[in-house]
This record gives C-alpha cells, structure tokens and sequence, in this order.
C-alpha cells in the first residue's frame, strides 16, 4: 500500500541514496557527494514549513517530492517543485500518486496557483508532467555541461 | 566633469547598495521585496568575494553595481545569472549598457563562462539593452510577479559568446 506523510530532516539519508542510483543523476544538475549533500540538506529544509513529502510503499519510503516555497512575498503565489523516486519502485504509478499529492498540499497548505518544474530533455518522466497538466514555457540549451555534453532544461507549469 | 570608469565592487560597497534601496520602489524589478532586501543585498555583494560584481563610479562615487552571480554546482558552473542596478541619478546615460557589456566580459574572461542569463519583469527598462546586447528570450512565464494588486511576466533571455 502507497502513504504519504511530511517529511523530516532525517528523511535526507533516503534522498541522498535514491540520488546516488545508477544513471540518476542524469536527471539533476550534481556531480558528486558534496554536491549531492548539499541539495539533499536544501531540499529536506524545506521539511521544517511541511513542504515536503514522503511516500512509502508498506511503510518503507520510495520517494520524496518538495515544493521550493519561494522566501518572497511577491512571488509565494507560485513555487518550484522537485520528486524522486526509489529507481526499484519507479513505474507503479508512485510517481503520478506523489505529484497529485503535493499539488493537494500545495494549494490547501500554501496557497500556490502556479507550480512549475524543471525537467532535462530526453527525460522519461516529461511524459508524467504532461499527463499531470504541466505545460512548456521555456526551453534553457546548454543547461548542463557533463563531460563535454550539453543537455537541455525544460521549463513547466500548470496552474492549480 | 569626472569620467564614468568601473572597478572591481567591495564588500563595502553594501552601504552604497543600501542607500540605493532605500528608495521607494528601488525592489520593483528584483525578486525581493522591502521586507526582505536585507538578506538579499548581503548575498547579492558576498559575490564580490570572487571577484564576480563590477561597481561603475563617477569620479570615486558609486553610480552602479553588476553582479555575476556564479553557480554552486559543476555541471552548471559554465553559465550564471546577473543583476544590475543603476543610481536613479544616473540613468539614460549609457550607464547600464556599459555595465552588462563588462560583466560579458568579464564572464567571458575571468570565469571563462560560456553564457549569461538574465531574469527580468515585464515592463522592464533593461530589457532594451540585453536585447540590444544579443540576449535571447528563451522563456517568458506569465503572472509571475503578484505585488500590490499589479500582476507581470517574467521573461529569461541568455546571452551566448561566440
């Protein structure tokens, strides 16, 4: 069974072993474990305002999604959000399951009523965002230089 | 009258910043907000550290100040994003599209960056120079900005050196 709960700062070792998956950091703007470390403490930061949640599969935690609530007023109406998944549990429908939670949470708790995404070019999970009603905005080229490859980033939005 | 030249920004150059953002509307074209230029102007000058902010001055006095703000991570450390802010005393004068035309180069040069990116919100007096500069629009994302019942677009252009 599939549940979900707020994260905690603890939650950060899963994140970090998810990141440290074969090929997953393909997917992330990180290269190794000081970077990988110090995107996990950011994201599990957020866990402090209750914008980030885990989902566990029979209580045992397969991944994490975070809502980027913005520090200033004018822009709180929108923010960015970021999910990984456990590379074993990956097409189950966690995924789907997790971002339809976080949209909950994003406009019950925070009011949001535009979220937006990041997402490399090439990346499967496109295809989830676009079934979840996130649209195209911008296309950044050359986002990512990884040993003399350039990848591109897709930006995303939906209105909640 | 004393000739506009640049030279690398000081930590100390926080007060001049300051002083500039005590204006009423001074925030309208950043992210932050008055409640919030505190933290923000302490970051935005810590990139003077690196040598990675430009202060333009008339005789010794500070007119503006460029910053480069260089990323964290080494897969994206080829490109970065600037701000720019010129003295409401000395703008329409050729101030500002000096200014991005030395943080080019001196992202070109020193960091040996690839691009420059830039973040504005429509209606924006500096949109002109960039694109003037060669900046390309590569997302426009609208109602980004919600500040005192007035609602705008944000618009990414980036720049890319031959």
């Amino acid at each position: 069974m599939i549940t979900f709960r707020p994260a905690q700062e603890s939650d950060q070792k899963y994140l970090i072993e998810w990141l440290l998956q074969p090929g997953v950091l393909d997917g992330f703007p990180l290269t190794d474990l000081r970077e990988i470390e110090d995107a996990a403490r950011i994201w599990m930061g957020f866990s402090k305002i209750g914008s980030v949640l885990m989902a566990e599969k029979d209580g045992v935690p397969c991944g994490t999604a975070v809502l980027y609530i913005q520090p200033y007023k004018k822009l709180a109406h929108q923010c960015l959000l970021a999910i990984i998944l456990d590379e074993k549990l990956r097409g189950h429908g966690i995924g789907t399951k997790l971002m339809t939670e976080l949209m909950t949470l994003a406009k019950t708790k925070f009011h949001i009523e535009l979220l937006h995404l990041e997402v490399y070019e090439h990346n499967r999970a496109i295809h989830l965002y676009e079934r979840m009603g996130f649209q195209k905005y911008g296309f950044q080229k050359h986002f990512v230089k990884d040993q003399g490859r350039y990848i591109g980033k897709i930006l995303m939005q939906r209105t909640l | 009258m004393n000739a506009f030249d640049i030279r690398f920004s000081e930590e100390s150059d926080l007060s001049v910043l300051q002083s500039w953002f005590s204006t009423p509307g001074a925030t309208e074209n950043f992210p932050f907000g008055e409640e919030e230029k505190d933290d923000a102007l302490k970051n935005w000058i810590g990139f003077s550290k690196y040598k990675a902010s430009l202060t333009g001055v008339i005789g010794d006095v500070p007119c503006a100040v460029g910053t480069l703000f260089l990323m964290p991570y080494r897969k994206v450390a080829h490109h970065c994003s600037f701000y720019l802010f010129v003295d409401a005393q000395h703008r329409r004068k050729g101030i500002g599209t000096s200014m991005v035309r030395n943080l080019l180069h001196l992202a070109k040069t020193r960091f040996r960056l690839e691009s420059v990116h830039v973040e504005l919100f429509l209606p924006s007096t500096l949109l002109s120079i960039v694109q003037k500069l060669h900046f390309h629009e590569f997302a426009r994302q609208d109602n980004y900005v919600h500040e005192d019942g007035r609602i705008r677009t944000r618009l990414l252009l980036e720049h890319f050196f031959a």
